[in-house]
């Protein structure tokens, strides 16, 4: 006894039922097209700064804080970068550039994490480059003190309204340049 | 005489079969395209773009500038909003060398050589025109127009000295932009 024949494939209807291709193609073409029009291959980002302002309520204010802030500030030197707070909250620590004479991002971005952990809640800090420090270096340091990378270690503090600790996510992103008055 | 006769069938074979274009294949394309795109579109709103000859530092940052009044620094001038406020001093040891000089005239500053006056009359042109606008807008805050936020973007070439930014900025405090975003080519991560 033999098994009777599938009756879809004898069935009219049962021959190659094709997909509507071309209306697909159509939009597909459009939406390239569209995408290819509004999409901006040039990845460019931006690094804010504000401008320094000084107010003389708010400095009176500061003298009379029993605390003082830690100002943390980056000078950048002949031969090397220093980081020191001017209220002498940290050690002042000298960073020799590389020996293609630029800062060494590296050694300043670890640095700045000892900082971090010792001044979690600290936001800011100053930048002194000199007259004569060429831009790329500038953002290159910009950066070792704003972001945190994936490979650092995970520095908490403690969320005020959960009472969680939550891994910060930059280190010091606000930067002031502290000499935009100056001729050094 | 037999051979042309065979050659003759095998051309009618050959017309008689009709011509289809491999769609599915140019789908494939077509998708893969897609998702590209798709990928890497960015739905930022700024409309930046670099100048020509600019080159500009990388930086890990992440954040994606809106729009707003752009200063762009390139080897030969300072423009302000695609309008060309000053060029540079050329010298015959820039002319021709890839290392630019970015020396100002000594007309164009005061102020110790902290402000160019140039970029200063433009910055206070564009500031007042905002203001305009934001007077004539029908948004307001506590009833007033909105504030001028006062936000400078910035695009320099990676060779650009501190000096020539801090005068850049010195110059826009002073015309009261409080705020610098400093543009750079985002790192490939």
């Amino acid at each position: 006894m033999f098994k009777r024949p599938s009756s879809r494939r004898k069935s009219p209807h049962g021959e190659h039922a094709e997909l509507p291709l071309v209306p697909i193609l159509d939009t597909m073409v459009t939406l390239i097209g569209f995408l290819l029009f509004t999409t901006s291959f040039l990845g460019i980002v931006s690094i804010e700064s504000p401008l320094p302002q000084a107010n003389p309520n708010e400095v009176k204010d500061e003298l009379k804080q029993k605390e003082k802030p830690l100002q943390l500030t980056l000078s950048f030197r002949e031969k090397d970068v220093e980081i020191w707070s001017p209220f002498s909250k940290i050690e002042p620590r000298a960073i020799s550039n590389t020996q293609a004479g630029e800062p060494d991002t590296k050694a300043i971005h670890d640095a700045l994490i000892e900082v971090k952990k010792k001044f979690p809640l600290e936001d800011s800090a100053v930048i002194v480059p000199k007259k004569d420090s060429p831009y790329d270096g500038m953002v290159a340091v910009m950066d070792a003190v704003r972001t945190l990378e994936a490979t650092d270690p995970p520095i908490y503090i403690k969320n005020e309204k959960t009472g969680i600790d939550e891994p910060i996510k930059s280190l010091f992103p606000k930067i002031l340049f502290g000499n935009l008055l100056g001729d050094s | 005489m037999a051979g042309h006769s065979i050659r003759g069938r095998r051309g009618r074979r050959k017309i008689n079969k009709a011509f289809e274009l491999q769609l599915t294949s140019m789908m494939d394309v077509l998708v893969i395209i897609v998702v590209f795109l798709l990928k890497s579109y960015n739905t930022s709103t700024n409309s930046f773009t670099t100048a020509p000859g600019l080159k500009l530092p990388i930086s890990a940052s992440q954040d994606s500038p809106n729009d707003s009044l752009q200063v762009v620094v390139t080897p030969e001038s300072l423009t302000l909003d695609n309008e060309r406020v000053l060029d540079f001093v050329q010298t015959a040891a820039s002319a021709g060398s890839s290392e630019a000089n970015y020396m100002f005239k000594q007309s164009d500053l005061d102020e110790g050589g902290k402000r160019i006056i140039p970029l200063y009359d433009a910055l206070i042109k564009a500031r007042e025109k905002t203001e305009l606008l934001l007077a004539k807008s029908k948004v307001r805050v506590d009833g007033k127009p909105a504030p001028f936020e006062g936000v400078l973007a910035v695009q320099a070439d990676k060779r650009v000295k501190y000096d020539t930014i801090r005068k850049i900025m010195y110059t826009a405090g002073t015309a009261g932009y409080k705020v610098f975003r400093f543009l750079a080519m985002k790192r490939e991560t």
